[in-house]
């Protein structure tokens, strides 16, 4: 072979993988409707959410809501777990073809992934051990706050907070903490949170749900007795580029809004209608 | 080491190291708040009865410890070697139970998640690790007779790869390969991301290994291969390599053991190996320290049997060299 075939070569192929990056219009649908099997990125530990149930099964509000859009898409749904990061990095290159994975649509997020519709709203608060006094907002500024890093709580604990999403609350970064410790998961702040009051931790930013399955496996902890410091916005996610798909889950979400069917699973798995922020 | 023949008096014979040990464990005691703990309360009516009253009871309480500890350091003195490691090892794994006691775990959550554990967990750790390491050892015997060669681009692209494979952090490595390969138009599984990585990072590690243990055999064996007519080649594959396989496997053996654990940075890209079930089976109960224990204890389990495995290996290898 001669240099020049071989250099003409070498560009075709760079061409070709450069042109498989990017979701065409449809393909994602397609391939799904193909298959008749919906690839769902999520997380395996982030009950009530989605996690692993006693049969060693995800489960959770998510992965309901996800076999539900399957189901309505033809398909069945099967699970993967890669770590919260890769998913919302974008870029998924086919691997899975949705995240059902409760995730903030933040601007930087929209940048690198779409988000067809918004299915619940969490409502963030502040807790403290139950053996603290302190019990409004402005108790804790100059306090110790631990917040999950790369979250919204993280961001809000900053004053960096921007949701811009529809039937979202406002709210106010109002304390001033008066220092911030970052954890890599949901229960890092938790679990330093009841070693006891003010031992590392004298408060912590987190999802009402996740603290109310805390108190309910015994963590002696509370949550302060104010109104939530922020709702959160929750939406399924798709990689860029693919318009039918979007069109059509944003479609399948407002059916589950309207018949009710989002409502009877969020008060199966929290107990509370979230589906509306209040 | 070397065994010194001249005998002396064992040091836990002497009255002045065991006063010594004595007086410092009463001070780490006392320092430590013996006097607070769940023994203290048990030995109240003893206390009591001393001198001091209230003020002295953490002291009293400190000493009685620390003569406890001493005279079971001066017995344990008098033992005979294979005895003491024995006794000694039980002691240490006992002191370890009763720190993990203290964390009032619930077994029978632990009982019934061990199944999916091991089935799911340590058998995708192993076959994880062990087809890695069949690719590393592949790899690192390429990689270090590329080094040794006299070819140019052999020793360029050969030490280029092991100065980045271990240069660079395995965690950022399985990054690289399972969100970069993609860009490059193929897109990669996660088990095989995770192999790769595993592979190309241990093998980067082992063509050092590999090297030192060619190197290591005398120039002699060479020149004498030479003058009775083998090929450089033949050389290597029929005279240097079987020799150096002897001082090769025990490394080998323990990079083995590094990769079993080093294999649960996978997790991170969602395979469901030991460590990753570890930190999401506990998680909807609440009682990730157990999981987190469970895993541990099932690593080092596979690691002792692995370390059996070495040391028989190694004796095997070595018996042409025994004294």
């Amino acid at each position: 072979m001669t240099l020049f075939k071989s250099l003409c070569l070498a560009a075709a192929a760079g061409a070709l993988a450069l042109s498989a990056g990017a979701a065409e219009a449809g393909a994602t649908l397609d391939r799904i409707t193909q298959k008749k099997e919906m690839v769902v990125a999520t997380a395996a530990n982030w009950p009530p959410q989605s996690f692993m149930n006693k049969d060693n099964q995800l489960d959770g509000f998510d992965v309901d809501v996800a076999k539900e859009i399957a189901k309505r898409l033809g398909a069945t749904a099967r699970f993967i777990t890669p770590e919260w990061g890769i998913i919302t990095a974008g870029n998924w290159n086919g691997r899975w073809d949705i995240s059902v994975g409760s995730m903030t649509p933040t601007t930087g997020r929209t940048r690198v992934l779409d988000f067809p519709a918004i299915y619940y709203y969490t409502p963030y608060v502040f807790a403290v051990h139950k053996a603290s006094k302190l019990d409004s907002r402005a108790a804790l500024n100059g306090k110790t706050i631990g917040v999950e890093g790369g979250t919204t709580s993280e961001d809000y604990i900053n004053g960096k907070l921007t949701i811009d999403a529809v039937g979202v609350p406002a709210f106010t970064a109002d304390v001033k903490p008066g220092d911030i410790k970052t954890y890599g998961d949901s229960v890092g702040p938790l679990d330093d949170l009841r070693l006891g009051d003010g031992v590392r931790l004298d408060a912590i930013v987190s999802a009402l749900p996740t603290i109310d399955a805390a108190v309910k496996r015994g963590y002696p902890i509370r949550a302060i007795n104010d109104k939530p410091a922020y709702h959160e916005p929750l939406a399924i996610a798709i990689d860029k580029g693919d318009a039918e798909l979007n069109a059509r889950l944003a479609e399948i979400v407002a059916a589950l809004k309207a018949e009710g069917t989002l409502k009877s699973l969020s008060e199966k798995w929290y107990g509370i209608d979230y589906t509306v922020a209040k | 080491m070397y065994h010194d023949h001249v005998r002396r008096d064992k040091l836990t014979n002497k009255t002045w190291f065991l006063g010594l040990l004595a007086l410092a464990f009463t001070a780490a005691g006392v320092v430590g708040n013996v006097g607070d703990s769940g023994l203290a309360a048990r030995l109240a009516p003893a206390t009591a009865a001393l001198p001091g009253g209230e003020g002295l009871a953490g002291v009293w309480v400190a000493l009685a410890v620390a003569l406890a500890l001493t005279l079971n350091v001066h017995l344990l003195g008098r033992l005979g070697r294979g005895l003491q490691i024995a006794a000694v090892w039980l002691e240490v794994f006992s002191l370890f139970l009763v720190f993990f006691y203290s964390f009032d775990l619930s077994y029978s959550f632990i009982l019934g998640k061990l199944p999916f554990l091991i089935t799911q967990g340590v058998v995708t750790t192993l076959y994880i690790s062990a087809i890695s390491i069949a690719i590393a050892f592949v790899l690192a015997m390429v990689g270090a007779i590329a080094r040794l060669s006299d070819n140019g681009f052999a020793i360029a692209i050969a030490s280029f790869y092991t100065s980045f494979f271990r240069g660079v952090p395995l965690l950022i490595q399985i990054y690289l390969i399972y969100l970069g390969i993609p860009q490059l138009g193929y897109v990669i599984g996660a088990i095989p991301a995770g192999v790769a990585a595993l592979s190309l990072c241990y093998g980067a590690y082992m063509t050092e290994i590999f090297r030192a243990g060619i190197m290591s055999i005398p120039k002699g064996q060479w020149e004498a291969a030479r003058a009775l007519g083998f090929r450089p080649m033949h050389t290597l594959v029929l005279i240097i390599l079987p020799q150096s396989l002897r001082l090769i496997i025990p490394p080998t053996g323990n990079q083995f053991i590094a990769m079993l654990k080093d294999s649960s940075l996978v997790s991170v890209i969602g395979v469901w190996e030991l460590m990753f079930l570890a930190r999401t089976q506990g998680r909807d109960e609440f009682r990730h320290l157990e999981m987190l224990i469970t895993a541990a204890a099932l690593y080092w389990l596979i690691s002792i049997v692995l370390e059996q495995v070495q040391s028989r290996l190694e004796r095997r290898l070595a018996r042409g060299h025994r004294h």
